[in-house]
């Protein structure tokens, strides 16, 4: 039996396409500790909408984005193929689709839609802010696949295997971005690739210049068979277009058309620009309010209780560059670092922060500012790492179990990588024990301490971010910190597990 | 309660021991020196390490890898001496040799960090198991205790045919040194609960229920500040030194070298006096043999 033609190629696209996404996989679980391997983020690298809302957004080139020059080349060439073929999104989107199955073509079109999330972005990150964390299809999907798939798997293996059970603060939003997108296919297939997808205006709008697309020959009979299959609904058969912008060159039509009047080559046309007056004012309406609401937005208020990652740039720098992808929490050994949810305002939606009590940030580890994209955790060594200061250790004495009921406990003490706490004799109504104490000089706020206070429910050493360091650049390290670590003979008390002569 | 408990509570002094050690002490091994073979030494001077292990024997070894600290700082057990433990083990017939802890830090990073993994040197035989999961262990009864009347031990003690307990000397803030009783800490779920107790006391009690076969104490170099988990203050005392009775073990390595900048003894370690009170051993460095040798 042969394969017909057309199927071969369909079959061929998927096979492309489910290659992508099973990379994109692939490199979501090389996301893990110890793993120092160059080019993890290549996706994020070569999201050309990345490079351009981050550069905007902070205001400096973000050079590690620079290998998206290739897509726009490639695009400009070839036109919008990286939709069709690459977008991990829009292989999931195709999948569930082809599972939608809609019974009546429904003719919905709100194809500026894309230019006008486009200049949304663009605007949000001229205010100095970066949105691209509800729009870009590589961060909705790589944040889905943390925050909601990556802890459904490790319960379900935690049934059988010895593995670490992950979970997180905030999936539900996380979920219902991914839901929403495709739930979209219930209107029209590839929606939101066709009207929402800013990544998708980003490329099509350079499509518009493309070197090849598809041109309709004087065969054509307007059969309009092309019309009807093409997903994204570029093509006009009654006009004898094909709109550059939208085809994402998924080559159907040519395979499929009876009459071989549709062909892939070298321009033959070009179509009119038909951003009409209204649309392009639509859109200025929408960026000027959007600017407002940006504004709006961007307003916030230093909140204690946000412990950053280690390394994190200064907090308005920081939150221009964060692209709030997850990378860094789904990295976290300890599963501490925990997706923010309106801690940050609503532009801080997602982005990572230290939940000690969940997990302390551990001395001997750096990764988070290894795997994320934008920096906007530096990429620390690990002997400058240990000495960046998150936050300070304070003991709640009224509720810590060694001042309030006379226990030797000291886990805090046994927890500290940098004996920061120590364990000081103070006589409280008579009873003369080791209590501990925090020396905020040394305390980094890892909240090692706090992960494992044994007094339950809220820990009675809890950090804040107080005393926080946060550099663009330039060394944590300090000769000071250094001679306060390295003083020979700490003035360490001698253990209440001693009996000490005289006693 | 099960039968494997009762086994491993009841075999080592009353079973194992030499008539002449009843009499005389607890004889202990003690070896020094720069050669790394000081745990084969030091068991060759209380009878061979065929005393301990028999033939297709099941073998458990508690190590402390509970902190993610470096190597050399003394706060885990060297992956040198756990590897000559496990080659002992090996050579004398043991038909499997389980290396465990429940550490403190994440398993993963303690297990990178202690280099552990070195001393698994036979794959199909040895292996190394973190115990992180409370399913891995089994409620029992303390009949002896006060502060601690049952507790969760690791089910995997109770399956096996002999325990070594292989701590590193090092201080503790809590309970001012961490050694052999202390270290079987590391085999229960429920750490935190002691230490809402009368800790010293707590420690001890564990001990009337956990009996390992051999103690093996790494004290090549040993954490006499900052301990459990570093940095601090690490000497070089290359030495090993080893006992069945755990309690003398822990008490004449206290006398070894100074903790926090002074001396103690057995006698001025709380958790140690109390299991002595308990009848676990013997606390007086006076009625031990020692067995001592350069290597």
């Amino acid at each position: 039996m042969t394969i017909p033609k057309r199927q071969k190629h369909r079959i061929a696209r998927w096979l492309i396409q489910i290659l992508f996404l099973a990379l994109f996989l692939f490199l979501f679980f090389q996301i893990r500790y110890g793993n120092q391997s160059p080019f993890q983020d290549i996706f994020f690298r070569l999201d050309p909408l990345i490079l351009l809302v981050t550069s905007i957004a902070q205001r400096a080139i973000l050079w590690v984005a620079g290998l998206s020059v290739l897509l726009v080349v490639t695009t400009l060439i070839l036109g919008r193929f990286f939709c069709g073929f690459v977008c991990p999104l829009g292989t999931v989107i195709d999948v569930s689709d082809s599972m939608i199955r809609l019974r009546r073509r429904n003719e919905f079109s709100a194809r500026n839609g894309k230019y006008i999330a486009l200049l949304l972005l663009a605007v949000f990150a001229l205010a100095g802010t970066s949105f691209l964390h509800f729009f870009d299809p590589l961060i909705i999907l790589e944040r889905a696949l943390t925050l909601v798939f990556f802890p459904v798997v490790t319960h379900l293996a935690g049934l059988l295997l010895d593995v670490r059970i992950v979970g997180y603060t905030e999936t539900v939003a996380a979920f219902l971005v991914l839901a929403l997108v495709i739930g979209f296919g219930f209107v029209t297939p590839r929606f939101w690739c066709r009207n929402v997808c800013p990544l998708g205006g980003l490329l099509g709008a350079l499509s518009h210049f493309s070197l090849f697309r598809f041109s309709l020959y004087a065969r054509c009979e307007q059969c309009s068979v092309c019309q009807a299959i093409c997903p994204t609904g570029a093509i006009s058969s009654g006009e004898a277009r094909v709109d550059s912008r939208e085809c994402i060159v998924c080559l159907r039509c040519q395979y499929e058309c009876p009459h071989d009047a549709i062909r892939y080559g070298m321009r033959r046309s070009v179509n009119p620009f038909d951003l009409k007056r209204r649309q392009f004012l639509t859109g200025m309406g929408a960026s000027i309010l959007s600017l407002s609401a940006a504004r709006f937005f961007v307003r916030r208020k230093p909140n204690p209780n946000l412990i950053r990652p280690p390394g994190s740039i200064p907090e308005e720098a920081f939150l221009s560059a964060c692209i709030h992808c997850g990378r860094c929490m789904k990295v976290c050994p300890t599963n501490g670092l925990q997706p923010c949810i309106l801690e940050a305002g609503i532009e801080g939606l997602w982005t990572p922060r230290l939940i000690p009590r969940i997990g302390g940030c551990e001395k001997n580890c750096n990764m988070c500012g290894q795997v994320c994209p934008t920096s906007a955790i530096r990429r620390l060594p690990l002997e400058e790492k240990i000495f960046v200061k998150m936050g300070s250790a304070a003991i709640h004495r009224p509720r810590c179990i060694a001042w309030a009921q006379n226990m030797v406990c000291l886990i805090c003490d046994e927890a500290c990588p940098h004996n920061a706490i120590r364990s000081v004799n103070r006589t409280i109504r008579g009873i003369s024990l080791p209590r501990p104490l925090v020396d905020e000089r040394i305390c980094t706020g890892c909240g090692l301490c706090e992960s494992r206070c044994p007094t339950e429910g809220q820990a009675a050493i809890q950090v804040f971010a107080i005393g926080e360091e946060r550099k663009a650049k330039g060394s944590y390290i300090t000769e000071e910190k250094v001679r306060l670590r390295t003083c020979e003979e700490k003035t360490e008390d001698i253990p209440s597990g001693f009996i000490l002569d005289g006693n | 309660m099960s039968s494997g408990i009762a086994a491993v509570t009841l075999l080592p002094r009353h079973l194992l021991s030499l008539e002449k050690e009843q009499s005389a002490g607890p004889v202990l091994g003690v070896a020094y020196g720069e050669k790394p073979n000081l745990v084969e030494k030091a068991i060759e001077l209380i009878g061979g390490i065929q005393r301990f292990v028999k033939q297709g024997d099941r073998v458990c070894i508690k190590p402390n890898i509970s902190f993610a600290a470096n190597i050399g700082c003394g706060a885990t057990t060297s992956p040198a001496i756990a590897r000559q433990v496990v080659q002992l083990c090996l050579d004398a017939g043991a038909s499997k040799v389980i290396l465990v802890d429940h550490t403190i830090q994440d398993p993963n990073l303690c297990v990178e960090r202690s280099q552990i993994e070195e001393a698994v040197t036979d794959r199909k035989k040895v292996s190394l198991l973190t115990l992180n999961k409370e399913r891995q262990f089994a409620e029992i009864e303390i009949p002896r205790g006060r502060e601690l009347q049952s507790t969760k031990i690791a089910k995997l003690i109770q399956s096996v045919d002999k325990l070594i307990n292989l701590p590193t000397a090092k201080s503790h803030s809590a309970t001012g040194v961490s050694l052999g009783i202390k270290n079987l800490m590391g085999l229960i779920w429920d750490r935190a609960y002691l230490h809402r107790k009368n800790l010293h006391r707590a420690v001890a009690e564990l001990g009337t229920v956990i009996n390992p076969d051999l103690t093996v104490v790494d004290a090549t170099k040993a954490l006499t500040s900052g301990g459990p988990g570093g940095p601090g203050k690490t000497v070089e005392l290359n030495r090993v030194i080893v006992g069945t009775d755990v309690v003398a073990v822990d008490s004449y390595t206290v006398g070894i070298t100074q903790w926090y900048n002074k001396s103690f003894t057995g006698r001025s370690v709380k958790y140690i006096v109390e299991a002595s009170e308990l009848g676990l051993g013997e606390i007086d460095v006076g009625k031990m043999r020692i067995q001592e040798r350069r290597v």
